[in-house]
């Protein structure tokens, strides 16, 4: 007969979190009872260092091969037991924590039925337990660069970080000059600074750096591997380059709202109606006329192509209201004379200065009228503008010499290939989505892979350079510590089972999987697989299983949980 | 930059304040392999982001989001973590700094406490003393951890109030001593304090509350049912006081009206500037209303919405779909009738006057410099913005500074959101570490 494994089973008070709603001594008692239970005991916190050592001490002296440790949800404190069982020499993987906090204790009312249920999650687990498989947690080197696809400001800042930092930067820019929209604009809102000044400089710190690697027009073509060791193929030109990186940030901007979507609008139509990036140029060229003649009376509309159901984009453009207080401001200037009045909706001056900004262009006679324009018409060489005023709620006709269009930010034509190529994700609003909407505004879904700048969601200079810095050190993090860790909880798959019907490929979000073109088996890429198990659930002969969730383990589990309890 | 002098620099960084965005620069620096000193005021590492319910605009919980986040910096084998501890002096020598911890005593051993709240439990003053991190709606004993998640789980003994501190003498034995089984009690404990030297210094001290009380017309401080939107974080969390019933004077509300910019954008109180995260934060909680008292009339009065982040200008149009109203125009009166509030206000779109009887307002108070933030900048030379906050180098460069290696993250630079104060710790991360990477890599 099989010698009977020997179990460690512990269960946390979690102060009173657990102990509140569960009888902990109960569940103990009832694990002591269970086949190959040698010891079972209760710690007021499981977590903390005594805990730990109570925990370590045991496995040392009573020989203890399985660990079992009912506390609160795995996400916790996993890795914390991990590291303790690991030191006690047992492999980390032959331990199973059990949730009676988040999912018993938390969400329970009655203590007898809370204790009950805390019962058969044990009595599950104990059983899974005996199943579990020792794993080897592997290292990787990591291929000491990086590659920054968009040679914008986000682009510029996250190349330096790097290369500044020692590491070979390869920075692979569409068109044939760096700078990208922020290169377009005359100045800079809160302080009118003349950013080509400042953009300039940068550019020539990047080409100065000898660590820096320039592909100017040119594209990325397909990117094979995963973090540590990404494959990229650079098209430039005609010509082919192929690179390796260790990490890669994506910073490849926005392009503008095209505001000839709003036919009502008459841009496109009549010459006057321009965009704000046109008015940009008008004012880097110092040349405001307009059909021959110095425009006095001005319109700005807000929010064209954002916050706007009939185009599909229901976002806020974050950067409008400001650019059009800044852009109202100069053409003040300019034009003492001039009537400029701003149509918005809700002036978002949010950032640092911005509210201040917004009452000096008050200040400076800038009138804020609040309803948009619906329609723009030309009469003779004048415009005639239709708008309701919300507040005072009268429709109104007036005309006006310039109409500009704080035309919004849409994600860049082209996002769409590259997610494709890299397997990323997007977020409803068509920007590529970050990993986690709160803690990880840099990170992708893919590891290795981080958003800087507009490519993730519209946003300011400072916003785009402040995320940039922060994807670089996500980046460096990799670079800096040279080695990887891989999970070894990735999928397997039996080739004597596998068909090769590559159904399983078609459901893996990662691209881990691809089929050996020889023998037709399908082989997982473990640096890409995150071990969601999606596979194993597509794959009709079962010859996919995810490590330290075979179905053997899994279906143990099941089982106690499905039959009645027999003491 | 001269790559002689660089050489120079100590491969190692301090970085001041223990909230999200400190946490964040620290575990980004620590993660590279450098070591890193992580300063923290109050007994535990968390910040403002550990007292908030759920996180627009996705309404994930706050708690269970940055719980992982605490327990990682607690284990980090390169972050000395001084939680309970102060800055008492930093300067810039050469291109390093010194600075001088003060480690303030807990009255616990912390290497024997098991965080098990045995002395908590038996402290004389037991739900007595206002538990700051409930914003005082919850109460605590004068043995206490903040909040049950803290990280150290170590207890720490309030010498404001403890009866042996203050008085000398708690009953024949203080309670406490007698209960903590490992013997973790030390009333002799001492202040302690500790010299580094570091290459960089990244400031994450955060921000205080707009105090309401400084507009008298809204009631705050004098009738029990206006309160402040942390205050209503704490109301409406599980893990708060009421563990997340919304009740107010024992019923629950039906008629809430939420006040956006008190505090923000407002002359009369000195801060012109907008607060970026109220109209958010409102919206949110209006949203957490509806769903716990589904027939509530909820009305939001602001000036203009400010949904500009990812994500919230869908938020913004969700929770009007689920009925809350939003009325353009501040409250300029709140007076009490009887049980109920009234608010008078006017709507500016639909220019009147109007008076809304409510059971609950709720005060979207404005974020402040902290009231202490000019003890760290006098120290080092670091200069601060017209709104108090302490100055970016520029404004498209709001992590630089104008001192060579202190950078900014978090609110100490000027209000932001989560993800906008993470982006930025991690952007103060990688220009420290490069920092102080230069030395050993070039």
């Amino acid at each position: 007969m099989k010698k009977q494994t020997k179990i460690g089973f512990y269960i946390c008070h979690c102060g009173t979190n657990i102990a509140a709603k569960v009888d902990v001594k109960l569940v103990a008692e009832h694990a002591k009872k269970i086949l190959g239970v040698t010891v079972a005991k209760d710690y007021q916190y499981m977590c903390s260092d005594p805990g730990q050592d109570m925990i370590k001490k045991d496995i040392k002296e009573l020989s203890l091969e399985r660990i079992v440790i009912a506390a609160c949800s795995p996400r916790m404190h996993e890795l914390t037991f991990r590291k303790a069982v690991n030191q006690a020499g047992l492999n980390p993987y032959l331990l199973e924590i059990v949730n009676v906090r988040e999912q018993c204790s938390w969400v329970h009312e009655d203590k007898t039925k809370a204790t009950e249920k805390a019962k058969e999650l044990v009595t599950a687990s104990i059983a899974r337990a005996k199943l579990l498989h020792p794993l080897k947690e592997d290292t990787m080197d990591v291929t000491p660069s990086a590659l920054v696809i968009g040679g914008g400001i986000a682009g510029i800042e996250s190349a330096l970080d790097i290369a500044e930092s020692g590491f070979k930067t390869y920075l692979v820019e569409k068109t044939d000059n760096l700078g990208g929209n922020v290169a377009k604009l005359n100045k800079t809102f809160t302080n009118l600074n003349d950013y080509s000044i400042i953009l300039k400089k940068r550019i020539e710190c990047l080409k100065a750096n000898k660590n820096v690697e320039l592909y100017l027009n040119s594209e990325v073509e397909s990117v094979e591997g995963s973090l540590g060791n990404f494959k990229i193929l650079i098209y430039q030109e005609g010509k082919k380059h192929e690179i390796n990186s260790g990490v890669i940030i994506i910073a490849t901007g926005y392009d503008l709202f095209d505001a000839k979507q709003k036919p009502e609008l008459g841009y496109g139509k009549y010459n006057n109606v321009i965009t704000s990036m046109d008015l940009e140029e008008k004012l880097s060229k110092d040349n405001l006329e307009i059909n021959g003649k110095i425009p006095k009376k001005i319109f700005f509309l807000q929010c064209v192509g954002s916050r706007d159901h009939s185009v599909g984009n229901e976002y806020c453009s974050r950067v409008c209201c400001i650019t059009s207080a800044k852009q109202a401001m100069q053409l003040k200037e300019k034009i003492p004379e001039a009537d400029i009045s701003i149509n918005y909706i809700d002036v978002r001056a949010f950032g640092k200065g911005f509210e201040e900004f917004y009452e000096k262009a008050q200040k400076k006679g800038i009138i804020y009228r609040r309803g948009l324009i619906s329609e723009v018409n030309r009469k003779k060489d004048r415009l005639v503008i239709k708008a309701e005023d919300t507040l005072s709620g009268e429709i109104y006709e007036e005309e006006a010499d310039m109409v500009v269009l704080a035309t919004g930010m849409v994600p860049k034509k082209g996002s769409e290939k590259l997610k494709d190529i890299l397997k990323l994700q997007k977020s409803s609003d068509g920007f590529y989505a970050e990993a986690h909407p709160k803690l990880k505004p840099l990170d992708t879904s893919l590891d290795g892979i981080y958003l800087a700048g507009c490519c993730q969601g519209p946003k300011d200079i400072a916003d785009s350079v402040a995320q940039a810095h922060g994807a670089a050190s996500r980046a460096l993090t990799y670079l800096f510590k040279g080695q990887v860790k891989t999970d070894p909880v990735v999928s397997e798959v039996d080739s004597t089972m596998c068909a090769g019907c590559d159904l399983c490929s078609k459901v893996c979000e990662y691209g881990a999987l691809k089929i050996n073109d020889y023998e037709k088996k399908m082989i997982v890429n473990t640096a890409l697989c995150k071990g969601c198990g999606a596979c194993n659930a597509a794959c009709p002969s079962s010859a996919i299983s995810l490590k330290h969730y075979t179905t053997e383990q899994v279906m143990s589990q099941v089982k106690e949980l499905s039959s009645p309890e027999k003491e | 930059m001269t790559e002689k002098k660089l050489e120079d620099i100590i491969p190692e960084a301090l970085v001041i304040g223990g909230g999200i965005a400190g946490m964040q620069a620290a575990l980004e620096i620590a993660d590279k392999g450098f070591k890193t000193y992580l300063v923290e005021k109050t007994p535990s590492v968390g910040g403002r982001m550990s007292q908030l319910d759920k996180t627009f605009p996705t309404l994930d919980c706050a708690a269970c989001t940055i719980t992982p986040k605490m327990v990682e910096v607690g284990n980090h084998p390169n972050i000395e973590l001084l939680t309970y501890s102060e800055i008492k002096s930093i300067e810039k020598i050469g291109d390093n700094f010194k600075a001088v911890i003060n480690k303030k005593p807990r009255y616990v051993d912390a290497k024997k406490c098991t965080g098990c709240g045995s002395c908590a439990e038996a402290c004389v003053l037991k739900n007595r003393i206002p538990n700051e991190f409930d914003e005082n709606k919850g109460k605590r004993a004068a043995a206490y951890v903040p909040f049950p998640q803290a990280v150290p789980l170590k207890y720490t003994i309030d010498p404001e109030r403890c009866l042996t501190i203050t008085k000398g003498k708690c009953g024949k034995n203080p309670k406490c001593k007698e209960a903590c089984k490992p013997e973790a009690i030390d009333f002799s404990q001492k202040e302690e304090s500790l010299e580094v030297k570091v290459g960089a210094v990244i400031i994450a001290t955060g921000y205080d509350l707009f105090d309401a009380k400084q507009k008298p017309e809204l009631g705050y401080g004098k009738y029990e049912n206006v309160i402040t939107g942390l205050e209503f974080e704490r109301l409406v969390s599980s893990s708060g006081p009421t563990k997340g019933e919304i009740i107010i004077n024992g019923k629950k509300p039906k008629n809430i009206v939420f006040i956006q910019c008190v505090g923000s954008r407002d002359h009369s109180v000195g801060n012109e500037y907008c607060s970026r995260v109220c109209c958010m934060y409102t919206a949110k909680q209006a949203h957490l209303i509806k769903e716990k008292i589904p027939d509530a009339k909820v009305t939001i009065c602001y000036i203009d919405i400010r949904a500009f982040g990812k994500g919230f200008e869908e938020f913004y149009e969700r929770v009007q779909k689920e009925g809350v109203i939003y009325r353009r125009g501040l409250p300029s009166e709140i007076y009490k009738k009887g049980e109920k509030l009234v608010v008078k206000a006017e709507d500016t779109l639909a220019n009147e006057i109007y008076e809304e009887e409510a059971d609950l307002v709720v005060l979207a108070t404005g974020i402040m410099p902290r009231k202490d933030s000019k003890d760290i900048s006098s120290m080092l030379g670091l200069s601060h913005t017209p709104d108090k906050f302490y100055a970016e180098k520029d404004p498209q460069d709001i992590i630089n500074t104008n001192i060579d290696g202190v950078y900014l993250a978090g609110c100490c630079q000027g209000p932001k959101d989560i993800p906008d104060a993470v982006a930025q710790a991690s952007g103060a991360a990688a220009l420290a570490s490069k920092r102080i990477s230069k030395g050993k890599r070039l």
